[in-house]
């Protein structure tokens, strides 16, 4: 968890797209790779643009990747959905 | 490993060499020939003049993106540490004197340059500091 308390799935998220690789994902949405590593280790907390190019590359809402505090996903809550 | 930390660290190498150098050189002179000549030491700061070499050493990263929000907000936040510095060793440089001299003591104008160089380096030195704080022991790996 990032010192302001978010979390993401983005790790989970890059094996569901196809095993997406860090530097593919950088490429789309405008960044480092260094930067999606930070952000998958929970060390860097991305700004709420960067966020949205997130979601929308994996086709889904803001919620489904990044979980403020302790709560969960939107896929996890619902596992059957 | 990018090329904010390279830099930063190539930065942090050449002042502490520098400083190093020039503290031996004036401690020696010092020693050898007595205060007056003991500031002739400081020459070995122009070693400083290598950091000019840092955009040709270090080319841009390959890839689409070289720089992104993250690599800002660090560099943004060094810089502020930096600015900091300076400030915090320029107001102590010009400050310690009045009290250890005085009001009504005097200082050779000689210093000005001085205090102005060493805000300068003290700058340069807190932010390539905090840059490799903030990107941490891989780099940004």
């Amino acid at each position: 968890m990032t010192k302001n308390g978010l979390t993401n799935q983005i790790r989970r998220h890059r094996f569901n797209h196809g095993e997406m690789t860090q530097q593919q994902l950088a490429d789309r949405v405008g960044v480092t790779r260094q930067t999606i590593i930070a952000m998958e280790a929970d060390k860097y907390a991305p700004s709420l643009p960067l966020a949205f190019r997130i979601a929308r590359t994996f086709n889904l809402t803001i919620e489904e990747v990044f979980m403020y505090g302790d709560e969960q996903s939107p896929q996890q809550q619902n596992p059957g959905a | 490993m990018n090329r904010a930390y390279k830099i930063a660290r190539f930065t942090v190498i050449v002042i502490l060499a520098s400083c190093v150098l020039s503290g031996t050189a004036c401690l020696i002179i010092y020693l050898k020939l007595g205060l007056a000549k003991a500031g002739a030491g400081l020459a070995f700061l122009g070693i400083c003049g290598l950091l000019g070499l840092t955009p040709f050493m270090y080319r841009k990263d390959r890839g689409k993106v070289w720089c992104d929000e993250r690599d800002i907000e660090i560099n943004r936040r060094a810089a502020l540490i930096g600015f900091c510095t300076a400030y915090l060793v320029m107001g102590l440089a010009c400050m310690l004197p009045f009290f250890i001299l005085g009001p009504r003591g005097t200082a050779s104008v000689q210093w000005l340059p001085m205090i102005f160089m060493g805000g300068g380096l003290s700058h340069y030195l807190a932010h390539s500091v905090a840059i490799l704080v903030q990107y941490g022991k891989g780099g940004g790996q």
